[in-house]
């Protein structure tokens, strides 16, 4: 063991000696660890901000739709009531029907794209309130024709978001007119990666679907798909399987795929998934460089040998035997790509958070922090110690092998 | 006295078959422990291949070779350096001290590689480098010495570990006669204290320092003199200068 630190002491010290060629053989080391920690920790902060981004709009949110050619299976009120009942971990069932018109106000005439929902809107709403209320169940089963608007529309209708308790004159393209009163003003999201609000998009209008009642001049029962909110932390697949299950035990179509379902969750794990492998393929392109890297070490090692053949001469005259100089030469090699992992790590942790940076300073709205785990970081550093072991041996046999007599002949 | 080297019918030989070279060609030679051996003869005698057999360097194509008790003529690489670090200590014509180490971690090397304690380490190497008086340039690399200073140090180097024999080949070689004379006092010295010394040179002004002078020429042991220890080193120059030219006319 003593003498394992009489090789690193060794080692060290020829590393000093020769700083200028230790410090490039390392540079390739260093870019490739550095690239790889990089890309890590930049992938996991894209992963961040895409599941920062859809979580705020869906998480826990289940789409069921019937997926049927003849047009005989619905989803009927009947069905929503009997999910609630029936079905854990559901904290709330929407659905919404579309219907398009137009309104005229003092700004002028505007196309609207109506959507009535039901009372359980508010959650599946992801921006929140700016000002009022979201409709209630009262409002709701009675059919009251109130209304939510979105910020950016009320300043487009009335030029202002104190619109509360103003009214909405609405007339559909099919069906009889409608007087909304708006009770409440959504806030637009945060960023417009999604948003809208463009000068010739319909205004849109959120209010109870029981309204449609006194359009259409009919009720509401049947829908093609259908919204369903999981609790907080609720298992969605086994949920969306019970769901399934009631629907085709209701319907009796058991196996016929008639009803699917799209998880929220699955698609952003789909997501991560895709995210995994493209920061997979990238790192393995940074790998590939610090195979490059551990062949420059490999190099450099060899001409260290040639170079100091006369001193492994007197080494082995001495008493080195063959496994001292092979320890000393491994060592060697060992901590140029050490030092050179601990650098590019450094490296890379740091080009990240300049990149952070530089990206909040761009859009401060983006929620980017690009992050590295130790598990990557430990990783790194034992590949990187590994390639220098790797790459080492074959120059250390070489110094190893050498008689002392050939050794000291030579200059 | 005890017998220390015990050489007999020792063979070497380059190239086997037609071309082939015999280095050594049958040696036998026993040396005694406290003894001062000169080996001399000309360039390509076959005295530097005698002095890698007997360092320990190389392994003879055939005969035996006892060192301190030991049979070492059929041994491993690693076994040969175990040898090596514990019972011979080498002065090199060229030093052979190692650049980017000091003095003193030069002096250190074999008995690193003995597995000695650093304090132990430290000590022995500094009472080494003060008994060649070295002990205010511990810290210099070999670059930053003079070739006497050199050498000094490869004596230490040599002593450090105490090993029984120290042998030395062309150790003023490369050095000024000022710095040679140093060098010899030093050997001189070292077999007055009771150490066994084989010096290897073609000088036989330098072999006069021995008490013992063995002629090698064409691999072979041609004369074997002990002059002990009445003779000054002048007496002893001019009897070995004879018996060359005597050797010459054979």
């Amino acid at each position: 063991m003593s003498q394992f630190f009489e090789y690193l002491k060794m080692a060290v010290s020829n590393i000093k000696a020769n700083k200028v060629r230790s410090f490039l053989t390392m540079l390739g080391i260093i870019i490739g660890i550095g690239s790889v920690i990089l890309i890590m920790s930049l992938g996991n902060g894209i992963q961040g901000v895409i599941s920062g981004e859809l979580e705020g709009i869906a998480s826990g949110q289940i789409v069921l739709y019937t997926y049927d050619s003849t047009g005989t299976y619905y989803i009927t009120n009947d069905d929503i009531d009997a999910i609630v009942e029936e079905v854990d971990g559901i904290m709330a069932v929407n659905v919404y029907q579309g219907f398009e018109g137009s309104t005229v106000t003092r700004k002028g005439e505007f196309s609207v794209n109506g959507s009535g929902q039901m009372a359980s809107y508010q959650y599946f709403s992801n921006t929140g309130l700016l000002k009022g209320r979201y409709f209630n169940e009262k409002e709701y089963l009675a059919g009251t024709p109130v209304c939510l608007i979105g910020e950016a529309d009320a300043i487009r209708l009335f030029g202002s978001t104190d619109v509360i308790g103003m009214t909405i004159d609405m007339t559909p393209n099919w069906g009889n007119s409608v007087s909304f009163t708006i009770v409440g003003v959504e806030k637009e999201p945060e960023n417009s990666m999604f948003g809208g609000g463009y000068d010739n998009t319909p205004v849109s209008l959120y209010f109870p679907m029981t309204v449609l009642t006194q359009i259409y001049g009919w009720e509401m029962d049947d829908y093609y798909q259908i919204y369903l909110m999981a609790e907080k932390d609720a298992d969605t697949a086994s949920i969306t399987t019970q769901v399934v299950s009631l629907l085709e035990r209701r319907h009796q179509c058991f196996g016929e795929n008639i009803y699917q379902y799209e998880s929220f969750n699955d698609i952003m794990s789909n997501i991560n998934t895709v995210l995994n492998a493209v920061t997979m393929v990238i790192s393995l392109v940074a790998a590939i460089s610090l195979i490059v890297g551990g062949i420059g070490v490999m190099n450099i090692m060899l001409v260290s040998v040639t170079e100091r053949t006369r001193e492994i001469g007197i080494r082995k005259a001495l008493g080195a035997k063959t496994g001292s100089i092979m320890m000393q030469f491994l060592s060697e090699s060992a901590i140029i790509t050490m030092i050179g992992g601990l650098i590019g790590i450094l490296f890379g942790i740091g080009g990240a958070s300049l990149a952070a940076k530089i990206i909040s300073m761009v859009s401060p709205e983006m929620a980017f922090t690009p992050s590295v785990d130790i598990i990557t970081v430990l990783a790194t550093t034992m590949f990187s110690s590994a390639i220098g072991l790797f790459f080492g041996i074959y120059p250390a046999k070489k110094a190893a092998k050498l008689s002392p007599i050939e050794a000291l002949r030579r200059n | 006295m005890e017998t220390l080297i015990e050489v007999k019918n020792l063979m070497k030989i380059y190239n086997p078959g037609e071309n082939e070279v015999r280095a050594l060609n049958d040696v036998s030679l026993t040396i005694m422990r406290g003894e001062f051996v000169a080996i001399i003869g000309q360039s390509g005698s076959g005295k530097s291949t005698f002095m890698n057999m007997l360092g320990c360097l190389d392994i003879p194509t055939s005969g035996s070779y006892f060192l301190n008790g030991k049979d070492v003529a059929g041994l491993s690489d690693d076994e040969l350096s175990d040898i090596r670090n514990k019972e011979i200590g080498f002065i090199f014509q060229g030093f052979n001290l190692i650049p980017n180490l000091t003095a003193l971690e030069n002096v250190e090397l074999p008995l690193i590689y003995r597995n000695v304690p650093a304090a132990k380490r430290h000590e022995l190497s500094v009472a080494s480098l003060t008994r060649v008086g070295l002990e205010h340039r511990m810290d210099h690399k070999p670059s930053e010495m003079s070739g006497g200073q050199q050498q000094r140090v490869a004596i230490a180097r040599a002593l450090a570990a105490a090993p029984p024999v120290i042998l030395a080949d062309e150790p003023t070689g490369n050095l000024d006669s000022a710095s040679s004379k140093e060098i010899m006092q030093i050997l001189r010295e070292l077999y007055e204290e009771g150490r066994t010394v084989i010096l290897i040179t073609h000088d036989n002004k330098i072999a006069a320092s021995a008490k013992r002078v063995i002629r090698v020429i064409d691999g072979k042991i041609v004369s074997d003199t002990n002059y002990g220890d009445g003779k000054s080193i002048e007496e002893i120059a001019k009897q070995i200068e004879e018996e060359g030219d005597k050797q010459a006319y054979v």
